[in-house]
Formats: structure tokens, C-alpha cells, sequence
């Protein structure tokens, strides 16, 4: 889920931090400007692993700060694909369930990637499964009891398929009638990623927690469910 | 600003906890220190109307709002319950990629299943691919190396920064390509070796 990233940067030490380890001061001046940020095509910033390399600062002419060139390792989120993970269910709508780990949100599965067959109950609102569904029934008739939700703030476990980064370049400043038209503050993620359940062993952790070897059903715990 | 490399090696949940909760303890320190320098300076009087460090008042530990949101929403992610990462410890997770060995798993599967900690047949089958050409007789041998190797108790464990650097060197299997930096030992006391040379404001002479 967590890689290591290999970074070059200038950063500036203010003359107020010249106090302390050299070495601290470029490390809190690297965290404030990455983390918690998506790099693109790199992922999503967790804090400063270590310092590989600094240069000596410079003092640029016009202001007092110390100039480093950095090298360093930063701790990076971006799981691998296919790689399998364990998440909270968010919301569900229409189209998909999304889910969160806390530091994360944007993680969502297209209905597609939910288990067939499954349908969505606005009542409620949430998908479900219905393992033991006929051919020609309307999902929707059945009995709430044989339903195997995907409820909200259930851990599940799924696979994770893709991931996407959205790069908002800024464009040039909009007018109209000669008053500036400000933008809606960020209206897609930087950086998505589509997972799936679709699998055998996928989905909420209860589901399988009592599963028979493998090839098996989803075991007793699920019988229970309903 | 530029991506030399942007995935020189992998890390498991589990350093990346301890890193996280170390981060979190020396914040905490820090803060505490600077609270008692103040106080003790108060105490004895020694006030002086130059302010210093131009004007910053030291007892407030710049510690930025993204870190510390970042960090505090993972280590509630990583130390949660369902998540096996509380149980465990790097000598027995060492323990157990040394024991997953022989069974010719890839780096993948090998993190998977350091991170997930799969207890049953099923779990497994959905992290290794193929499970049942490649390893239909090995399967129980590896959920028992898999379940010794976690710890009963979670509030027994220690974590120490020590611990995220002997991880790294022991379990090599976790670096892609040319990754040469787990092979050195870092020196995390900081007397002037390597990178803190170089930064030393009094010019010393290395």
C-alpha cells in the first residue's frame, strides 16, 4: 500500500529556525509543503521518510532564508494493482459503492465490480447481494432477510483495479463583465482509485470470516447473516 | 522539484506505523521540552528583551496541519482493529517472510501477506494467484507461519524507531531495481556523520 519515493527539491530555512538540528528544520519545511498532497503519477504524500542528501544552504541576494537542494525519501500511498486492501464503506448511490481508509477517501467501485447478482435499494440507501437468485426475478421483490448488504461502515476487503490522477491546470483568469468569475473549489479528486469485490473472498470481512477451504460458498457466518 | 524515483522500495503497514507513531512521539516531546525550557526560564527570572529567534516564541512547535491530519487518520487506519498491523512485531514478521521462503512466492504476495495477515483458507486465495496449481499442499503450513507470527496482546508491543531500520535491512526482499540504501546502516543519533556534516552551521571541519 505505502512505497517509497525518491525526491530532489529546493526548500527555504527561515532565519527563526536556525536555532536547531539543520536537519529538522528542512524535514517540518518538507512536510508542510508535501504532505498530505497528491505528486502526480506518484501518489499521495504520507510525511518525510529521511534526508538522502542536502547541499549546503545558500543565501539567495533579497532575502535572508537558507537555500537547500534536497534529495530525500518520502513515504508515498498508492497501492499497487491488484493488490488487495482493507477499506470502509462510505456512501453507496447508483452508481457504485465509495469507500474511505481514514486518510483517504476516494475509493470507489462501479457497479460493475460488485458481486453478481446485485441490485440497489434506494430505501435504504445501499447495494446488495443475492447469491441465490433465479434467472427472470426482479432482485428488487426480494426478501429483505436473504439480502447480503454492503452497509455503511462495513470493513471490506477488495482488490484494487486502477487508479487515476487529474491534473487541474489553472487557466487563465475567467472575466465576465469585467468582474472576476472565481471557480468552484476543486470539483474532481487528484487521485482516484477503482477497486473491485467481484471475487470470491472480496467483500465485507463477515462474509467470509467463517468460510469453508477454498472453492467453498461463503460458510456459516453469511448463512447467519439473514 | 523532481521524481528521481517514484517507487524505490515498498514498505509494509507496519513500518510505516511505527514510523508514523515515532513521528508522533518526538512531536510530543519536542513540545514538552520547549514548555519546560520556557518555564524554567520564567522561574529563574532570565527574560530578555531581545526577542530571539526573531520574534518566534520556541515553545510553539511549528507542526503543520496536513502532517498532523495525514498521520493521526493513518495510524487510526493501521492500528485498527480489523487490521492485523497492532499484532505485530518486526522480528516476527522477518520470522515469517524468512518462512515464506521456500514456497516461491512474488515480493507482492509476500507484502500482502505480511499486511493482511490472512487466518483462512479463503483470505489467502484471493491474495495468491493460482493457489491451488502452486501450493495446494502448503496452504495450512503457511497460515500457521502466518499465525505465530502475531502477537496476542497488541498493548504489550513496543514500537521504536529502531525497529522501521532493522526491518528495512533484514527483509530485503522488499526493494525493486538497484535499491542501494537499505544496504547502509543509518545512524539515527545524528553526530555529525553523512547528511548532518554537511548542515552543521559552525563550519566544522569534517
Amino acid at each position: 500500500m505505502f512505497n517509497l519515493a525518491i525526491l530532489k527539491d529546493k526548500v527555504s530555512v527561515h532565519p527563526s529556525d536556525f536555532g536547531g538540528p539543520q536537519e529538522q528544520a528542512i524535514i517540518s519545511e518538507l512536510n508542510k509543503k508535501y504532505a498530505n498532497r497528491v505528486l502526480h503519477d506518484v501518489g499521495l504524500c504520507v510525511c518525510v521518510f529521511d534526508i538522502t542528501e542536502a547541499g549546503e544552504g545558500k543565501v539567495r541576494y533579497g532575502d535572508g532564508f537558507l537555500w537547500y537542494t534536497v534529495i530525500f525519501r518520502m513515504v508515498i500511498f498508492r497501492p499497487f494493482a491488484s493488490e488487495v486492501i482493507l477499506a470502509k464503506v462510505m456512501s453507496s448511490d447508483r452508481y457504485g459503492v465509495r469507500l474511505t481508509l481514514g486518510f483517504f477517501d476516494d475509493i470507489y467501485i462501479p457497479v460493475a465490480y460488485l458481486p453478481a447478482p446485485n441490485a440497489f435499494d434506494p430505501n435504504e440507501p445501499a447495494h446488495f447481494w443475492l447469491p441465490s437468485a433465479e434467472e427472470n426475478t426482479p432482485l428488487l421483490d426480494s426478501p429483505t432477510a436473504e439480502r447480503m448488504w454492503i452497509d455503511k461502515g462495513e470493513v471490506v476487503r477488495v482488490r484494487v483495479e486502477a487508479d487515476e490522477f487529474y491534473d487541474d491546470e489553472p487557466g487563465p483568469v475567467k472575466m465576465a463583465d469585467g468582474v472576476q468569475v472565481v471557480k468552484d473549489a476543486q470539483a474532481r479528486a487528484p487521485f482516484t482509485i477503482t477497486v473491485s469485490m467481484a471475487e470470491q473472498g472480496l467483500g465485507p470481512t463477515s462474509w467470509w470470516s467463517a468460510a469453508e477451504p477454498e472453492g467453498g460458498e461463503e460458510g456459516d457466518a453469511a448463512m447467519d447473516e439473514g | 522539484m523532481e521524481v528521481v524515483n517514484p517507487r524505490a522500495a515498498l514498505l509494509s503497514n507496519y513500518e510505516v506505523l511505527s514510523l508514523l507513531r515515532d513521528l508522533e512521539s518526538d512531536q510530543l516531546a519536542r513540545t514538552k521540552t520547549a514548555h519546560r525550557i520556557k518555564k524554567e526560564e520564567e522561574a529563574s527570572g532570565l527574560g530578555s528583551t531581545v526577542p530571539v529567534g526573531g520574534g518566534k516564541d520556541p515553545t510553539v512547535v511549528d507542526v503543520c496541519e496536513n502532517l498532523r491530519t495525514v498521520s493521526f487518520e493513518a495510524i487510526q487506519y493501521l492500528s485498527a482493529d480489523y487490521q492485523p498491523t497492532a499484532s505485530q512485531t518486526p522480528q516476527a514478521i522477518t520470522q515469517l517472510v524468512k518462512s515464506l521462503a521456500p514456497y516461491e512466492l512474488t515480493k507482492a504476495e509476500k507484502l500482502q501477506i505480511v499486511n493482511l495477515a490472512p487466518q483462512n483458507h479463503i483470505e489467502l486465495y484471493v491474495i495468491v494467484e493460482e493457489l491451488e496449481d502452486r501450493l495446494s499442499e502448503h496452504m495450512e503450513e503457511i497460515l500457521s507461519h502466518v499465525s505465530s507470527s502475531l502477537v496476542v496482546d497488541p498493548a504489550l508491543n513496543p514500537v521504536s524507531r529502531g525497529t522501521v531500520v532493522q526491518n528495512a535491512v533484514a527483509v530485503d526482499d522488499w526493494e525493486e531495481g538497484d535499491y542501494q540504501y537499505v544496504a547502509e546502516e543509518f545512524d539515527d543519533t545524528g553526530t555529525g556523520a553523512g547528511v548532518e556534516g554537511d548542515l552543521e552551521m559552525d563550519g566544522d571541519d569534517d
